[in-house]
């Protein structure tokens, strides 16, 4: 008899415990989750609808439950519960026990309810809207998970178990409440590189440059296609809901048959559909019957609500023109949803484009705007202090700068060059000593004496000298890419980072270090300069370490210490009962029903 | 000799492409001026009668080489407190829409008796089926004179395609008649994987696409933009750019032609 069973005939004898939200191990898969099971009575189950094999470097293959929701769902919990009391079943090597899960997953097991969020344009407002409904469902006490098949983006973030996935779906897996998101909610991430190419990011590893006539003729149909069925299959039999966003129109007739990020991926899914239109611009009842008009019918069937999204004037004013979509289009219209005010991380490059600054604080951070610049939402705890953030593409923009953050790039080295050829970069050794200057990843391999990417990893083959600001070298190797999760302590003051690294090139340097974990030391550190580099984004959403940083640039620090994720977890609420608060809630329950799973 | 431009939604290129419009006519020794019918802005232009009219018309009308005036734009409106004020040629003017469609048309008269070409542009969408009033400076004007008329189409947010086949859709199927093609504008990348989608939209709307005109990061003078005044010298050379830019893409020549020349 396995050890655990002592544990688990505890449960049995227990009462039915529900979530169980005071336990250190909640929520161990989601928030919401029932806990009358801590450990479930049918492990190993080996069933592939609820888990899989893993290998483990300590213990080799393993069963793996880290996305099975299946015991921790309410009424499996109670049923569970009730049977396992009466039966008198011994252990886990008991029959009994086997038929008994049997037993259970027929009644149980089911897909997932699957709807998609279509938009008319993009910026329409799909992913806020597809956050919203993660969160409106999970406070609900569902298991719920998002999903966008195909997404063009260079804010990436690194999944526990070392994958790469778009930055949006994370944060959106956490207004889900799912605790550690698997690669397969994004399993198609493209990263623009520029002249037309892409990286794509395949399962959270990349997989490849492609040009778009190249993605729609040779991936689309080969990779991407299997993708799509394998994601959809596995997160349909582990979620109630899977919500799915799509991308930009799904009404582009030059590619419809081979775009596998709208249409197909509903048909896929078998997924009701939401078509959300942004009404800031005008034209929206064109966007909406155009778009309609112009889906194949029975994708246009799949079709159940519209939400006109993004109002700046008086609902009321917008009623008519939403019975008249009504009329026009026989499709119900949800919700007319104002233009809210919450705080969350944007997904859009197109709509970072034009900024120049973020916040209106004292303290001048001077960014430069790499044209590659990546993971720029690093950037966005600093406006909790009294900071201005300010891009800047010239030195003359960079007067009255009290900082210097350098941040990530898809392309160190042409982005190095580009420093140097506005002079930003000669400004910045100007400025050494005399304020703090921090690079991350990208930002932070510049710094160094030397770069070499001898393979053209990053484009074409090249060297270039760095900053020199630290004694360092940095080169890319033939292949491989480090994506991982970060916990260590900011080592001057011992607190605590969280955040995570994604880089294919690899640095020695000379200097001391700036972080550390139990296994490793990280970064560099010249404290008398006031010189930081490190591989590790995020470290700006605790409060200690950009504290430190903003202190050391004479900023007047908050009287209230932010914490990032607390900061985006309220928003994210915020955001949901705007949304809510917005919706005709009678169509919202039909289409996502218990009925309907 | 006149035609019209009408966008598939604000700020979807309507200005630029009569602008572009304009100054390829005045290259081919043909006399044009711009005309918008109505405008809602809050910054515009002082003709030299004292009547103001919108920044967009005023660079138009440089861009035709002739000098900016009052019939260009007849009527402003303008946000302020309590709602939008009417003003024709300058004076605040409490009128019916009747009266605001008449004296549109006077404006409309009298430029094309003084120019060979009278090169319009619309407002917003066409089909606000909940605002009646933008029908003044879009389909009731193309009725009324029976001005050929080209859908702009903005593709950078995506979804160009539903949007000019929704707005072709909603216009009335008698007014149709006048709708002679669509261009696509700020268009990055590869022209050819457009094709496929252009030749369905023709075949389903009898619409013929008149081009592509590729992004260009233009400087021209615009309305509702507080920051940097753009001069019309400034303007004019981001102009030439987008045309040359535009050679082999846009068919400036079948405007003119569909215009009545």
């Amino acid at each position: 008899m396995r050890p655990i069973w002592s544990k688990i005939s505890e449960e049995i004898e227990g009462e039915l415990a529900g979530t169980r939200g005071s336990c250190p191990y909640h929520p161990s898969h989601f928030r919401n989750q029932d806990c009358t099971f801590c450990y479930c009575p049918f492990y190993p189950c080996n069933d592939p609808d609820l888990g899989e094999v893993t290998e483990s470097r300590k213990v080799g293959k393993i069963w793996n439950c880290t996305y099975c929701n299946f015991i921790h769902r309410r009424d499996v919990a109670a049923y569970v519960h009730g049977r396992l009391r009466e039966s008198r079943i011994s252990g886990s090597e008991d029959p009994a026990l086997r038929e008994l899960f049997e037993e259970t997953k027929m009644k149980f097991h089911r897909t997932g309810k699957a709807v998609m969020v279509l938009g008319a344009t993009s910026d329409a407002g799909k992913s806020v809207i597809v956050t919203a409904i993660c969160r409106i469902l999970n406070d609900r006490g569902y298991s719920v998970t998002p999903f966008k098949s195909q997404n063009m983006s260079l804010n990436s973030r690194v999944t526990y178990g070392g994958h790469e996935i778009s930055m949006i779906q994370d944060l959106q897996a956490r207004a889900a409440g799912i605790s550690r998101p698997s690669f397969r909610i994004n399993p198609i991430l493209m990263k623009p590189k520029g002249d037309g190419m892409s990286q794509v990011i395949l399962e959270g590893v990349p997989a490849g440059d492609y040009t778009s006539a190249d993605y729609y003729s040779d991936f689309v149909p080969g990779p991407g296609t299997d993708v799509l069925r394998k994601s959809i299959d596995f997160l349909q039999s582990r979620y109630d809901f899977v919500v799915m966003e799509g991308a930009g129109s799904p009404a582009e007739i030059n590619i419809y048959d081979s775009d596998i990020a709208n249409m197909r991926a509903a048909e896929a899914a078998d997924a009701d559909c939401i078509l959300v239109v942004n009404v800031e611009w005008g034209g929206s009842y064109a966007y909406a019957v155009g778009t309609l008009d112009l889906l194949h019918s029975k994708d246009r069937e799949r079709v159940k609500a519209i939400m006109l999204n993004n109002l700046k004037g008086e609902v009321s004013g917008m009623r008519a023109a939403a019975d008249d979509i009504e009329r026009i289009t026989g499709i119900p219209v949800m919700g007319i949803i104002p233009h809210l005010d919450f705080d969350l991380p944007k997904e859009d490059s197109e709509s970072f484009r034009g900024v120049k600054t973020l916040g209106r604080g004292r303290t001048v951070v001077v960014v430069p705007k790499f044209p590659r610049i990546s993971n720029f939402t690093d950037l966005d705890p600093l406006l909790h202090e009294d900071v201005t953030v300010r891009f800047v593409s010239s030195p003359d923009e960079m007067e009255g700068a009290a900082a210097v953050v350098l941040p990530g790039t898809k392309s160190t080295i042409s982005d190095l060059e580009w420093l140097k050829a506005t002079g930003i970069a000669d400004r910045i050794l100007s400025l050494k000593g005399k304020v703090p200057i921090l690079g991350i990843c990208g930002g932070y391999q510049m710094m160094g004496r030397t770069l070499s990417d001898p393979f053209g990893t990053e484009g074409g083959p090249s060297e270039s000298e760095g900053l020199g600001l630290f004694d360092m070298e940095t080169e890319w190797p033939e292949s491989g890419k480090k994506t991982e999760i970060f916990e260590g302590t900011y080592i001057p003051t011992g607190d605590r980072i969280t955040g995570y690294e994604i880089h294919s090139g690899l640095s020695k340097s000379y200097e001391g270090p700036m972080l550390k974990t139990q296994r490793y030391t990280e970064g560099s550190l010249r404290a008398d300069e006031m010189l930081f580099g490190t591989y590790v984004h995020g470290l700006f959403d605790k409060p200690c370490f950009r504290r430190h940083f903003l202190s050391k640039a004479g900023c007047a620090l908050a009287e209230e210490a932010v914490d990032h994720d607390e900061h985006v977890e309220k928003n994210i609420d915020k955001l949901a009962h705007g949304v809510m608060n917005a919706m005709d809630m009678e169509i919202f329950n039909r289409i996502f029903s218990e009925e309907s799973l | 000799m006149r035609i019209m431009f009408l966008g598939t939604s604000s700020n979807s290129g309507k200005t630029t492409v009569a602008a572009m419009m304009c100054r390829y006519a005045a290259m081919q020794g043909i006399s044009a001026a711009p005309f918008k019918a109505s405008n809602l802005s809050s910054s515009w232009y002082i003709t030299e009668s004292g009547a103001p009219i919108g920044i967009g018309q005023a660079f138009q009308a440089v861009a035709s080489g002739v000098i900016p005036q009052a019939d260009m734009n007849p009527i402003l409106l303008r946000p302020e407190k309590g709602g939008v004020v009417r003003f024709l040629k300058g004076q605040p003017r409490n009128m019916s829409d009747e009266t605001a469609v008449s004296e549109a048309l006077a404006s409309f008269d009298s430029l094309s008796g003084r120019y060979s070409l009278v090169v319009c542009e619309g407002s917003g969408s066409p089909v606000e089926l909940n605002l009646s009033g933008s029908d003044i400076a879009n389909m009731r004007m193309v009725r009324e004179r029976s001005i050929p008329t080209i859908i702009v189409g903005d593709i950078e947010r995506g979804g160009v395609f539903a949007a000019i086949y929704g707005t072709w859709k909603l216009i009335t199927e008698e007014d149709r008649k006048h709708l002679q093609g669509f261009v696509i504008n700020r268009f990055r990348g590869d022209v050819s994987v457009l094709y496929p989608g252009i030749e369905e939209l023709e075949s389903m709307t009898g619409m013929r696409c008149f081009g592509v005109i590729p992004y260009m990061d233009l400087r021209v003078p615009e309305e509702d933009t507080s920051e940097s005044k753009v001069s019309c010298q400034e303007g004019l050379r981001s102009l030439e750019d987008l045309l040359l830019a535009c050679k082999d893409s846009v068919d400036l020549n079948g405007m003119l032609r569909i215009s009545g020349a």
